[in-house]
């Protein structure tokens, strides 16, 4: 290794923890169950199973959508308060109302936030983030990548993945801004495109390190996430960052940067 | 089929227009510009700058005893500067009523694209090169960048292109 690499590595390793430390995190080891040995190979299989489509290009594929509704889009019905009293009423009363004066993205109860749940880690530049493994829409080897003026200079370009069009995301540079220079960058061996979700979304990374089942407990949660939505958590024992994707999803598609919110 | 569903299908059809694009390139990518606004492809000749130009504007061509403004695009998408090789070509287009010229690395050819062919480009991005992206397409595994000519300049760039 390189010694500017390994400095680069130093330095992120710094960074991150400035970051990431807002109180003392006590760090505890990960016991793994038979449970979580068993979940883990069959996640690894399904990675290996990912990883192994990428080499069928010249297949037709025939895709079917589904029959069945998503239950966050079915819309429940509630039985209105009987208001008519009070609205005989409103004379003298002022109402205010005021805009809301944060555009951050609203938030959902994670299905993550429930048990143990899995977790791919990945490096960039000597930096490993964390993706929970339910908010992973796919792992693709990096392509070609056409850019388009105009963009954030994030915004690394568009990149065709069968009929799909990937918008990827040069997480380094997104991640950490400031640290972004030209040793940097030219240290950067992009080899994979991690998918958020079922968005269109990707962040690129330079290695896959491993899927995890974390315990609610292993995870420093961050709930009140006012200036760094992005971030769900802290993984105590790796000391890295576990992603916010559908927060990041939103902070991406308003074309913002990590330091939005300073 | 029913007529029902045979005459929706038309409808579908019809509405899925196909519109020929004119690709050339820049930097490796492939761009495209509607063929309805492409007057003529010259082979690169001397461009002969124009002083006190605003930099956009690389100089004028004598074009069949008409003069025709050259508008760098490498300078306008914010690329680099390249040599001026064999395969460089000036495309004559008009646009906002006025005919321009604008130097491209090589012009392509002309590809036939449906409406339901071409996807809105990510939406992301201020600044004013972003705009000139009208959408994009995959075309046989490459991403062909469809440009909108009439975003190309401002209208403020357009008055005074007038002038020359």
């Amino acid at each position: 290794m390189s010694k500017s690499l390994a400095a680069s590595k130093k330095v992120m390793k710094n960074y991150l923890s400035e970051l990431l430390t807002e109180e003392p995190i006590v760090i505890e080891k990960i016991v793994g169950t038979t449970k979580d040995v068993d979940d883990k190979s069959r996640v690894e299989a399904l990675l290996k199973n990912v990883n192994a489509d990428l080499d069928v290009a010249a297949h037709e594929i025939t895709t079917h959508k589904s029959l069945v509704t998503p239950a966050h889009f079915i819309k429940e019905e509630f039985a209105l308060p009987d208001t008519s009293g009070q609205l005989k009423s409103p004379d003298k009363t002022i109402l205010t109302t005021h805009k809301s004066q944060g555009n951050n993205p609203v938030s959902s109860p994670k299905s993550y936030r429930q048990g143990d749940f899995q977790a791919l880690f990945f490096n960039v530049a000597g930096l490993t983030l964390a993706v929970p493994l339910i908010e992973l829409g796919g792992i693709h080897n990096v392509d070609k990548i056409t850019s388009l003026m105009g963009k954030p200079n994030w915004f690394k370009g568009v990149m065709l993945h069968r009929a799909e069009k990937i918008n990827v995301v040069d997480t380094a540079l997104w991640v950490m801004p400031e640290k972004y220079d030209e040793t940097l960058k030219n240290s950067l061996n992009y080899q994979y495109i991690i998918m958020l979700n079922n968005s269109r979304w990707g962040l690129m990374a330079e290695n896959l390190v491993d899927t995890v089942v974390l315990k609610q407990e292993e995870v420093k949660w961050i709930d009140s996430p006012s200036k760094r939505p992005w971030l769900a958590g802290l993984v105590k024992e790796k000391m890295c960052a576990l992603l916010d994707i559908e927060a990041l999803i939103a902070l991406l598609s308003e074309g913002s940067g990590i330091n939005q919110f300073d | 089929m029913s007529d029902e569903r045979r005459s929706t299908s038309n409808k579908a059809d019809a509405n899925d227009e196909v519109l020929q694009w004119v690709t050339f390139k820049l930097e490796n990518e492939v761009y495209g510009i509607n063929v309805m606004q492409v007057q003529e492809v010259l082979r690169y000749s001397e461009i002969a700058p124009v002083p006190g130009a605003p930099l956009y504007v690389l100089g004028i061509i004598n074009l069949r005893g008409n003069v025709v403004t050259v508008i760098d695009t490498r300078a306008r998408f914010g690329l680099e500067p390249c040599d001026v090789t064999d395969n460089t070509r000036v495309v004559v287009i008009e646009s906002e009523k006025q005919v321009i010229g604008i130097l491209v690395d090589s012009v392509a050819e002309v590809v036939y694209l449906k409406a339901s062919e071409i996807d809105d480009a990510p939406n992301v991005g201020n600044e004013e090169s972003a705009q000139f992206i009208q959408g994009v397409s995959n075309r046989e595994g490459e991403l062909l960048i469809l440009v909108d000519l009439d975003q190309l300049l401002s209208d403020d760039e357009w008055d005074e292109l007038k002038q020359f």
